[in-house]
């Protein structure tokens, strides 16, 4: 009797509780096709402009950040380090080489929530180009870690992931298309716990 | 049984056609989109100065290193124009329609003496404004775009803290302003 009822809503369950679902996910977990991908860093230069996907195009319309334009600059993000793990507040991180040519750029950490460190912290919680301290050929190692680090040192809240954010300011990057060799630093994971 | 698993894949078939509808529609309904929330800010034809938390607009300042302020413009009835001096280690401009499209984008490095004057206005009055040609307008950069709204964001790099002062007066002497012609 109360079979064909049954059935149909079934479907429409599957139908709207799936439909809903996965584009939540899908939402939330990319910016879209079309990322330039260097080893654990990826950017999406496209994202701001009228070719984008329309994941992309969904993506900022959702989130409602103000991207950087082409002639602005690029942000490359980085979830995870070298080996594929997830960057975690309670391990210690080395990043060490070089950025891609740009005349600036700036490096901070993004919590899980997607928001920067705040200012009112007295913690090194952000690095640009002009306040790091660099090796005699230029190349520069940042450790990044809760506890305090000789050298540079980028500070994280424990206890929770993060997500590094390089932006590289004024860069021909921007306008790639991911065919020229771009060297992005490395983020290798040094030690956990308290040791 | 047969009938429960007719019932699951056609469920499975609207989930994906209902997946496809948001992700193509979203950009039209969106409420949270950045150009309302940009004209949420207040005023058109001003920079409004973000700050470091999200303000009831949602929108902040996203690197601890930029300065950044929003205008939003309307060039139904004039062209507008966007000025500021120089004096801060980097500066961009970046102009979007309403759907967050890049229009224009500009540094200090490529604009001319490291100055920002540019101009934006809809084909016709781009037309117009180059066959005037008024007085002091030589200089401008004249961008021209289909759509008459928009919205554009300044950015002001203060490096170190000791520079903040200077990208914060550098952001609140930027003009975004009708022109006086049409």
């Amino acid at each position: 009797m109360l079979r064909v009822p049954l059935l149909i809503a079934i479907s429409l369950a599957i139908a709207f509780g799936g439909g809903i679902w996965s584009t939540l996910l899908a939402l939330e977990a990319t910016i879209g096709f079309g990322a330039i991908k260097l080893g654990a860093w990826e950017a999406f230069p496209q994202a701001q402009t009228v070719d984008a996907d329309p994941y992309a195009k969904s993506h900022r319309a959702n989130a409602g950040k103000l991207l950087f334009g082409t002639a602005e600059g690029l942000t490359f993000t980085a979830a995870v380090d070298e080996s594929g793990a997830r960057l975690h507040g309670n391990c210690t991180y080395r990043m060490s080489g070089h950025t891609p040519p740009a005349r600036l750029w700036t490096l901070f950490t993004n919590d899980a929530n997607g928001r920067p460190p705040s200012e009112s912290a007295e913690l090194p919680a952000a690095l640009n180009s002009r306040t790091v301290l660099r090796g005699a050929n230029g190349d520069f190692s940042v450790e990044i870690s809760a506890s305090a680090q000789p050298g540079n040192w980028l500070a994280v809240a424990p206890h929770q992931n993060f997500r590094l954010v390089l932006t590289l300011f004024d860069t021909p990057t921007a306008g790639s298309s991911g065919l020229i060799d771009l060297s992005m630093p490395k983020v290798e994971k040094i030690g956990c716990g308290d040791a | 049984m047969l009938k429960v698993l007719l019932a699951v894949v056609i469920g499975v078939i609207g989930a994906a056609l209902l997946h496809l509808v948001i992700v193509l529609s979203l950009p039209y309904f969106s409420d949270r989109d950045a150009y309302s929330r940009v004209i949420s800010e207040g005023e058109p034809f001003t920079f409004h100065i973000l700050e470091q938390k999200p303000d009831q607009a949602g929108l902040a300042q996203e690197d601890p290193f930029l300065e950044t302020a929003v205008c939003s413009f309307d060039l139904e009835e004039r062209p507008v124009r966007f000025s500021a001096g120089s004096g801060v280690p980097f500066w961009s401009l970046a102009v979007y329609d309403p759907a967050s499209n890049e229009t224009f984008s500009i540094n200090d490095r490529t604009s001319s003496g490291g100055k920002l004057d540019v101009i934006v206005a809809t084909p016709l009055q781009a037309t117009a404004l180059r066959k005037a040609m008024p007085e002091g307008l030589s200089q401008s950069i004249l961008i021209e775009t289909p759509l008459a709204q928009g919205y554009a964001v300044l950015r002001a790099m203060a490096p170190q803290p000791s520079y903040r002062p200077l990208a914060a007066a550098f952001l609140s002497s930027a003009g975004c302003v009708p022109t006086d012609w049409r």
